[in-house]
């Protein structure tokens, strides 16, 4: 009589960086969320009162349009960064992490340089208060994208992001993807409709 | 030359605890904070009611605005530094045992929420005791220490969160072979729900006090921190539905304990879940802030109303299962049954008391919103969740801490605090029937009318913030003869849930679900 001994089951762990990245994400989109949702309000009921919004001409379309593609083509080199982990392309890994990094530090200095330059106090109206809240929380969000990406670029340096531990680097990219649809909404919410 | 390894050094006590990434040890730092920082809410708490006894003097703290401060400290200590703490403490211990995960997924992470929370909860109670606070009506308050109260508050709500994550990330990926969310038990299932909420409803809090921090901070304010309007921005928070999110816990507590104690399976697992899933829902309360309050006011609106009283039969039914599964079990049981369960069943009634409150308050024509019957709802539906972490430290505790408690005390200690609060919440309702604004400091008239009776209730409410008070210190002592008492025999009360089979292990590996994968996959 011949007796048959199991391996233990191996227990099927979804993507558990991915799924703390996605939870931690919708948590700082609903903070965004909360902020729009007050800014679109104020505004609305502003507006229907014929009161001015934002100073005539303080907000100009092309620093956030320029912020915009900024971001648009951080969140493709990010795409870049993730498909050349799982591939073990580690030189492309390093060039998209590298770029996408870039593109994090020169928005947050397109955006310094813009709000230094339009010089509007922070409490000259409900509006500007909202503009500074909305936008420096956004900006501390990106400065936080780009250390995290800082940090697995030097992790990726070292050889530690390969195809088979690519979830750090899916999970940054996750919470980089929020900071682009984040930047969109204040593109068109603020730049745009002003 | 110095012989001795790195790894005889042994830590001592602060060392281990500043250090740790044990998630039982996490747990127990959460939970014990809790209880100090509910004990020192209480103490404005009763201050509070103290002064309620008389308002036209102003004994206690000689102005209104001093207690509107201590009043709104007290909301906001018992529900953001006290029983949601304590709850996250109980998850962070059991529902890594509960689910089959060797520890919870990012420790790390996990004991970085709570250092983060216990940090601000210090700077916000630093800031209500130097004058801050959440602004007065009187504007006498220091508007640095206001400030200074918010940048805790952010700090408080960024540690819950984090180890919110955690918590719900163990039971999304580290559920042992076998068990899907279907399986998962009651406790472990009402975290997961009610951990998404917070993890949705919490950060727009944070944005509203971020609000109000920019525009105070520096500068006079111009809109959102102007001093009588940050309360009201806050409120939301601390009132239906969304105290609801921070009380469903209880309905797991309570589900975990109740077929235990009574030898039979609850009859439908899967119905209950989906009950927890609906009450979650039902308690988002993010959007009934007044804010949003342009046109019809947002609580004067049908989804309001709908879901205020669409939550008292979802809760009625949970109580009707529960009951359901005691009375199958009653006969077969040949020993008396176990404290926690007499608290579990407590703190599910006082929920429903809650839930009929909040539907009678949203009632138009009550008139009841900016009454005390808001306090009364607050107590009922805080005090349940307060109830059913005091069940789930006594049923848990020998697990988390690994030694016996005396369950007689801690049931004289929680009975004390239900009875407080039922002298704090009746009163209350009673008074609100009869017009008495829930903050009182501001309309002297409605409070302090002789006559009315309404003083007497006041002082009845007074009575029952002191048993609370002594209720809790009960429960302190509770845990302190715990930590000095025999040792954990293992299950102590029969439980049919995997924490009660699995052995607990010292966790020395920062990311141990990865680990384990990468070793048993190897």
């Amino acid at each position: 009589m011949s007796s048959t001994t199991f391996a233990p089951a191996v227990p099927n762990r979804p993507r558990t960086l991915v799924i703390g990245s996605a939870l931690a994400t919708s948590s700082v989109l609903m903070f965004f969320g909360c902020l729009f949702a007050l800014y679109f309000a104020r505004r609305a009921d502003a507006m229907d009162w014929g009161m001015e919004w934002f100073p005539e001409g303080a907000i100009r379309l092309p620093p956030g349009g320029m912020n915009m593609a900024t971001m648009a083509l951080s969140a493709i080199t990010m795409m870049w960064a993730v498909y050349s982990v799982s591939n073990n392309d580690r030189i492309h890994t390093y060039l998209a992490m590298v770029v996408t990094v870039a593109m994090g530090v020169a928005m947050l200095n397109q955006t310094v340089f813009y709000f230094n330059d339009i010089d509007l106090p922070i409490d000259h109206s409900e509006a500007t208060t909202f503009l500074f809240v909305i936008v420096g929380a956004h900006m501390a969000m990106v400065l936080l994208g780009v250390l995290w990406l800082s940090l697995l670029l030097l992790r990726a340096l070292g050889g530690q992001d390969t195809s088979r531990n690519r979830d750090l680097v899916s999970a940054a990219a996750l919470y980089w993807y929020g900071a682009v649809a984040v930047y969109m909404v204040i593109w068109l919410g603020i730049y745009i409709a002003k | 030359m110095d012989t001795t390894r790195a790894a005889d050094v042994v830590p001592t006590a602060l060392e281990a605890v500043a250090t740790t990434t044990d998630h039982l040890r996490i747990g127990r730092a959460w939970i014990t904070s809790g209880v100090l920082f509910l004990a020192a809410s209480l103490v404005a708490g009763f201050l509070v009611g103290l002064e309620r006894m008389d308002l036209s003097g102003m004994a206690v703290f000689g102005d209104a605005d001093s207690l509107f401060r201590f009043w709104s400290a007290y909301r906001v200590g018992v529900v953001l530094l006290a029983v949601v703490p304590i709850i996250v403490g109980l998850a962070t211990a059991v529902v890594p045992l509960q689910v089959g995960a060797p520890s919870i997924v990012f420790p790390r992470a996990a004991a970085l929420g709570f250092w983060v929370w216990v940090l601000g909860a210090a700077i916000t109670i630093a800031g209500f005791l130097i004058g801050g606070g959440l602004g007065t009506p009187g504007a006498t308050s220091r508007t640095d220490a206001v400030a200074l109260t918010l940048l805790g508050l952010l700090m408080v709500i960024g540690g819950i969160c984090c180890t919110t994550v955690c918590i719900l990330t163990t039971i999304a990926t580290g559920r042992t072979v076998g068990m899907t969310l279907s399986r998962v038990p009651l406790f472990s299932w009402s975290i997961f729900v009610a951990g998404s909420i917070w993890l949705v409803t919490l950060p727009v809090l944070a944005a509203n006090v971020m609000l109000i921090y920019v525009d105070l901070a520096g500068r006079p304010a111009i809109a959102f921190g102007v001093e009588d309007t940050i309360w009201e921005q806050l409120s939301w928070a601390f009132s239906h539905p969304q105290i609801y999110a921070f009380a469903l816990p209880l309905i797991g507590i309570a589900g975990d304990i109740v077929p235990v104690a009574a030898r039979r399976r609850h009859g439908n697992h899967q119905a209950l879940l989906v009950l927890v899933a609906l009450i979650g829902v039902l308690s988002f309360g993010a959007y009934s802030q007044t804010a949003f309050d342009i046109g019809t006011p947002i609580r004067e609106q049908a989804i309001f109303v709908v879901e205020a009283f669409l939550v008292v039969p979802l809760v009625l039914l949970v109580l009707v299962s529960f009951i359901d599964v005691l009375r199958r079990g009653v006969g077969s049981r040949k020993t008396r049954m176990p404290a926690p369960l007499y608290l579990s069943v407590l703190s599910v009634l006082f929920l429903l008391a809650g839930t009929v409150l909040g539907a009678l308050r949203a009632v138009a024509p009550l008139d009841l919103l900016e009454r005390s019957t808001t306090g009364a709802q607050f107590t009922f539906t805080v005090g349940a969740a307060l109830l059913a972490a005091m069940a789930g430290t006594l049923w848990w505790g020998d697990l988390v801490v690994g030694r016996v408690a005396p369950q007689g005390f801690g049931l004289a200690s929680a009975l004390a605090v239900a009875v407080g609060l039922l002298f704090v919440a009746i009163p209350d309702t009673i008074s609100g029937f009869m017009g008495l604004t829930d903050f009182t400091g501001g309309d002297l008239t409605g409070a302090g009318n002789p006559d009315s009776g309404i003083d007497v209730l006041n002082t009845v409410a007074m009575v029952g913030s002191a048993h609370l008070f002594v209720g809790v210190f009960g429960w302190l002592v509770t845990g302190a003869l715990r930590f000095r008492g025999a040792r954990s025999l293992g299950d102590t009360w029969g439980g049919h849930t995997l924490e009660w089979t699995t052995e607990t292990v010292d966790v020395t590996s920062e990311s141990p679900l990865l680990d384990t994968t990468v070793e048993v996959g190897a």
